[in-house]
């Protein structure tokens, strides 16, 4: 299980170098695949709460790492309303709240029931994506929503969600090779029978 | 909840508010950090992806041809830059060489650069280009095309950068209107992700009269940008009970952007 665990903390981390050569479909509203949240959520319903947290810390520190704008320094007398930063680490909760979300199916996934926890992970980007967009309206003021950030939303689930299969294939043969079983409670069942 | 599921809740909660409350040097030491590391696949991620644009728009050029014109391209946009600037320098003497105190030092150099990648991340409208700390490049620095401006220098690295464009909501430019008195703070808007993205000039005047199709320019006030920089033209005003606001288009087509200028001079 130790191994299993470190083993998608590296998984983890490659999905970071990976996520370099993934660009933004410019005509579907900048959608793109989120590998790294994606391997997160896949690895989160497979792992328990501690290494799910641990997990929520790296790819939240990370990506905000990835992502966080400097902010502007410029003459208050002119810029009197400047554009308010999201503080660096947001990201981390983020992650912890879309990891727990992707725990609650953890029984139905343990029956071997994968295809729900594929759907969750949509479903959780879309929640995360949206979330984010909330944050930054809260901090920003002036909440509007376009025809656009739907499309981004729902286009960037959707793709990340098709290629979850992938992630859960990669997650079993990890699983296979540290002989840790993802799906316990399947095995069970079948001995039944 | 199980007690070991609860020391590492705490645990996590105790990292988060560690990274919370960093101050910027130590996310900007962090951000470098984590550049430095994924650089190779970066640079990797970029080539790929500037090799499969320049697949898709090349039609009929040789290689060599094409970066040929790319270099007289280049070469070509960095003079009519300090052109232009010397151009407004120029009618600018000629306006206020009969005041006493009028006295103006300008260091106007320019790098230009590649862009190798767009849009890297979700919410943000940035671009990263091949240029860094290592040819001059610092925060903050304006960011120009042929066309006008693009944006500022977000984050330098050694050998690139990432741009804030003028589309994003955060980059904020303090401009005037072509032969008004009108002048304004222009910013890009949230969550705009169409092919022709619109920009909003706020805090003009109530009465404001202007016309669609004129043309805004950076006021040179903030300590940010230089003046006199093309940053778009006027699409529509809306008038307001206090001030009222414009939409201007951007004068550079950001998504058809080869090669962009970065302004070196200290002071705008």
């Amino acid at each position: 299980m130790l191994r299993y665990n470190i083993s998608t903390v590296i998984l983890l981390l490659i999905a970071f170098l990976v996520q370099q050569f993934v660009p933004a479909f410019t005509g579907l509203s900048h959608a793109r695949f989120l590998i790294v949240h994606l391997v997160f959520l896949c690895c989160a319903v497979t792992v328990t709460t501690p290494t799910m947290l641990l997990l929520a810390f790296i790819g939240g520190l990370l990506w905000d790492a990835h992502c966080y704008l400097a902010p502007i320094v410029a003459d208050p007398e002119v810029y009197s309303q400047p554009v308010e930063s999201l503080r660096f680490g947001y990201s981390i909760i983020l992650f912890g709240i879309a990891g727990f979300l992707m725990q609650g199916l953890n029984p139905v996934f343990r029956q071997g029931k994968w295809h729900f926890s594929a759907l969750l992970s949509g479903i959780a980007i879309f929640l995360y994506l949206t979330a984010e967009f909330l944050v930054i309206s809260f901090i920003r003021g002036d909440f509007t929503i376009t025809r656009s950030i739907f499309r981004l939303l729902i286009y960037t689930s959707v793709l990340t969600m098709i290629i979850s299969p992938i992630v859960f294939w990669l997650l079993y043969q990890i699983a296979k090779i540290f002989d840790y079983s993802l799906y316990p409670e399947a095995r069970k069942s079948n001995s039944w029978h | 909840m199980k007690p070991l599921n609860l020391i590492a809740l705490l645990l996590f909660l105790a990292g988060a508010t560690w990274a919370l409350t960093r101050s910027e040097t130590v996310v900007r030491d962090i951000q470098v950090a984590y550049f430095k590391i994924i650089n190779p696949t970066l640079t990797a991620g970029s080539s790929l992806e500037t090799k499969t644009r320049k697949l898709l728009d090349e039609t009929e050029h040789s290689k060599v041809l094409e970066t040929k014109l790319a270099a007289v391209d280049g070469e070509i946009g960095r003079l009519r830059i300090i052109e232009s600037q010397f151009d407004a320098l120029k009618r600018e003497n000629k306006e206020l060489r009969h005041a006493l105190d009028f006295k103006k030092a300008t260091n106007f150099d320019v790098v230009a650069a590649q862009i190798i990648r767009r849009h890297p991340t979700t919410w943000w409208q940035t671009m990263e280009i091949d240029a860094g700390e290592e040819r001059g490049i610092g925060i903050q620095l304006s960011v120009l095309s042929n066309e006008g401006l693009v944006g500022i220098i977000d984050r330098p690295f050694k050998n690139r950068s990432s741009v804030l464009l003028v589309t994003d909501e955060k980059c904020q430019v303090s401009v005037r209107v072509e032969g008004t008195p009108e002048v304004g703070i222009l910013s890009g808007q949230r969550g705009k992700f169409d092919s022709n993205p619109t920009l909003r000039l706020r805090f003009l005047s109530k009465d404001a009269s202007l016309k669609s199709g004129q043309r805004v320019f950076t006021t040179g006030r903030g300590g940010i940008f230089q003046p006199n920089i093309l940053v778009g033209t006027i699409l529509s005003v809306e008038k307001g009970p206090i001030d009222s606001e414009a939409l201007v288009a951007p004068a550079v087509n950001l998504s058809d952007l080869g090669t962009v200028f970065v302004v070196l001079s200290e002071t705008p």
